[in-house]
């Protein structure tokens, strides 16, 4: 029998969903889609308040994506997308959700997202998404101030790391933890290149290095690379993270040791994932529009 | 509209002669060339004086890039040299300027150099001439020099031409060359308006096409396009975001209209591929040599030769306010060194003045994708749209 072949990389999909609210008893149900390289979320709201949301993986077809994190989120909710009254799209493929009523950049969603979680004091947002990295400062009502983004290439992003844990066999959960089981920090890897990374990381093995050593020299490397990114936009606390990266505490923490600034955490016990910031900030912007439209109809 | 020989028939003499003529460059080369039965010379960056080419009955073709994957400059030409200069050479590595009768290269960088030297070795067009053009055009002995190494490159053209250029020849070249920058002028004041009456994208094509088309041509279709904008042109522009772009060379159509199709205009720009190239007139003088050294001394200078003071920064911001520029699209070709030098005190004076910027690195190639999420989000900053709401107005 062939050997099933695991998937290292492959992160937890996630659903949640706010079973005191009776959404058939809301005035405004609005849905923000995040259509990411790697990852998609949808967030649903019911009168502004977080109601139901899903994480799923990004297929190749971005319309597909959209559905397939929408209807994750209303799943066991009765719910169509009928009753949504507003969807913005955001993310690299938010031209390509069809059933949106407006597309708006995931920089801005990232804020807005990043102020509903942490509150008006956030004023830096990293967002370590799939395939880039940006760096973006916002005032107390989460509206951006400007930006910088990675450049070109994936280096130092999301799917670096996913490729890292299927080439050092590591489930993706379990690389931030373990790159600290080490007696002494090794400096980070030359080459956060996705392509050329992996095969220093697997040279390193051949040259007797622990697992846990290359895993964190290369989350060094990936925290050096990104913290360039930020001192070049200057940070002011309070310092947040969003995107899947922001749940790697071997990148967080050796970010937050380069910048000399603390990211800001959530509770243990919320119900908020970072990974889901920009859908919420879409979802946000969806309530806001809803309503801007609904006085715009009533003075006509 | 192809004919019977396969080449795109150019369209009536109006705005949209310009994107015909930047999409079929090399046939309307090699189409001049037959009907009139003059020379081609090959143009190595903006600096070369075209009015002793013109002069002499001859056109400068700017040599361009082909903004397309090639694998034909690797032996040629280091690979960390900026990507315009590959792509030049590769567009002459694959025959496409094979109508030249010779080349000129104007002193400007040294990547560009190399395109030029490469292309020497390699390519072959005719004659070739290396002008000295000084970069430390703000030196007082500049001009001085510039006039004396323009003698020797009329001298040179005058072998070639197996004639004298006379001092009237002089004047008929510096005549259309000179018409041809006031009417470029002209088409830019325009989009002074509150509601552009002609698209970035479209005066990119303008700029662009006088580098490479017969002036006196160029001209005519310049008069037809300030008829159809005074004919009361409207393009749908007005409420759209104002913006200027800055920087290396950027002839890319697809980023230009994917940059106005998300609600914004640009406006005015300093680039060579645009207004650089032509913004100043030749002021006449009794010593044409020395009034074509002035000129070309004096326009608004690539970074290469505005040192020690930074001239370029005051005119880049007196177009942005002239031109109502609300933010700058700062342009830098991958591995420009004399661009990437001015870039941050650049953006730190135009942001300190009150003009945001973003910042984007050009290839042969963009990814239109990327950029898009930056200048769109560029633009959701400039737009100041209330995506907030109210969460006490009583609604839901």
């Amino acid at each position: 029998m062939p050997e099933e072949t695991k998937e290292f990389w492959r992160w937890s999909e996630k659903v949640w969903r706010d079973e005191s609210i009776d959404w058939r008893g809301s005035r405004a149900i609005t849905a923000g889609i995040d259509v990411g390289s790697v990852s998609s979320q949808a967030v649903i709201l019911a009168d502004g308040r977080l109601y139901a949301y899903h994480s799923t993986r990004t297929g190749s077809n971005s319309p597909d994506s959209a559905r397939k994190a929408l209807n994750g989120a209303m799943a066991g909710a009765d719910m169509s997308q009928e009753d949504i009254r507003y969807v913005v799209g955001t993310g690299y493929g938010r031209v390509n959700v069809p059933f949106a009523n407006r597309a708006i950049t995931e920089i801005a969603c990232h804020a807005r997202g990043a102020n509903y979680m942490v509150g008006p004091s956030v004023k830096t947002i990293l967002d370590m998404g799939g395939q880039d990295c940006k760096v973006i400062r916002c005032d107390e009502k989460g509206k951006v101030q400007n930006f910088i983004m990675n450049d070109k290439c994936a280096a130092g992003t999301g799917r670096g790391m996913e490729v890292i844990a299927d080439a050092l066999g590591v489930p993706i959960e379990d690389i931030g933890r373990r790159s600290f089981e080490i007696d002494e920090e090794p400096p980070p890897v030359s080459n956060v290149c996705t392509v050329f990374a992996k095969s220093e990381a697997t040279g390193l093995l051949k040259a007797g290095w622990s697992v846990n050593r290359v895993l964190a020299s290369y989350c060094a490397a990936m925290a050096e690379r990104v913290s360039s990114l930020i001192e070049r936009m200057s940070v002011e606390p309070d310092f947040f993270i969003t995107g899947g990266i922001a749940k790697n505490e071997g990148v967080v923490r050796r970010i937050e040791r380069i910048i000399g600034i603390e990211a800001v955490r959530l509770p243990a016990d919320t119900v908020l994932d970072p990974q889901i910031a920009g859908a919420l900030g879409a979802a946000l912007f969806a309530h806001a529009l809803l309503k801007k439209e609904q006085k715009a109809s009533a003075q006509a | 509209m192809h004919s019977a020989s396969g080449v795109v028939a150019t369209p009536e003499l109006g705005i949209g002669t310009f994107q015909h003529w930047y999409e079929n460059r090399h046939d309307y080369a090699r189409e001049w060339k037959e009907r009139t039965g003059r020379k081609i010379v090959g143009a190595f960056c903006t600096y070369v004086p075209e009015e002793i080419v013109y002069a002499g009955g001859m056109i400068t073709v700017r040599v361009l890039g082909g903004h397309e994957p090639q694998d034909v400059t690797e032996p040629h030409i280091f690979g960390m040299y900026c990507p315009f200069c590959r792509d030049c050479l590769a567009q002459g590595l694959k025959g496409r300027y094979d109508y030249f009768d010779g080349i000129v290269l104007a002193h400007s960088c040294l990547h560009f150099r190399q395109t030029y030297d490469s292309w020497r070795l390699h390519i072959g067009a005719g004659f070739d001439y290396y002008l000295p053009m000084p970069n430390q055009v703000q030196s007082p002995h500049a001009r001085t020099y510039y006039r004396g190494e323009l003698a020797k490159f009329k001298a040179f053209m005058e072998e070639q031409l197996g004639r004298e250029l006379s001092d009237a020849d002089l004047d008929r070249g510096i005549a259309v060359i000179n018409e041809n920058r006031r009417l470029l002028r002209q088409i830019y004041e325009y989009r002074k308006r509150p509601n552009p009456p002609v698209t970035g994208l479209e005066c990119m094509y303008m700029a662009i096409t006088a580098q490479f088309v017969d002036k006196s041509e160029h001209n005519q279709a310049l008069r037809a396009a300030i008829a159809e904008i005074e004919a009361g042109r409207d393009v749908g522009r007005g409420g759209t975001i104002r913006l200027m772009t800055v920087g290396s060379e950027n002839d890319d159509p697809d980023f230009l209209n994917m940059a106005e199709s998300l609600g914004a205009t640009i406006v005015i720009d300093d680039q060579c591929a645009g207004s650089r190239s032509f913004w100043n007139e030749l002021v006449p003088q009794a010593d044409r040599l020395q009034a074509i050294a002035d000129r070309y001394c004096d326009r608004p200078a690539c970074p290469t030769k505005d040192y020690p003071e930074r001239t370029r920064f005051p005119h880049v911001l007196g177009l942005a306010r002239d031109w109502g520029a609300q933010g700058a699209i700062v342009i830098q070709q991958k591995f420009c060194d004399p661009h990437e030098g001015d870039i941050k005190p650049l953006r730190e004076y135009l942001e300190n003045t009150g003009v945001p910027t973003v910042f984007l690195e050009f290839d042969a190639t963009n990814p239109i994708g990327p950029f898009r999420i930056r200048v769109e989000a560029f633009l959701e900053t400039l737009r100041n749209e209330d995506l907030f709401g109210d969460d006490d107005d009583g609604l839901f």
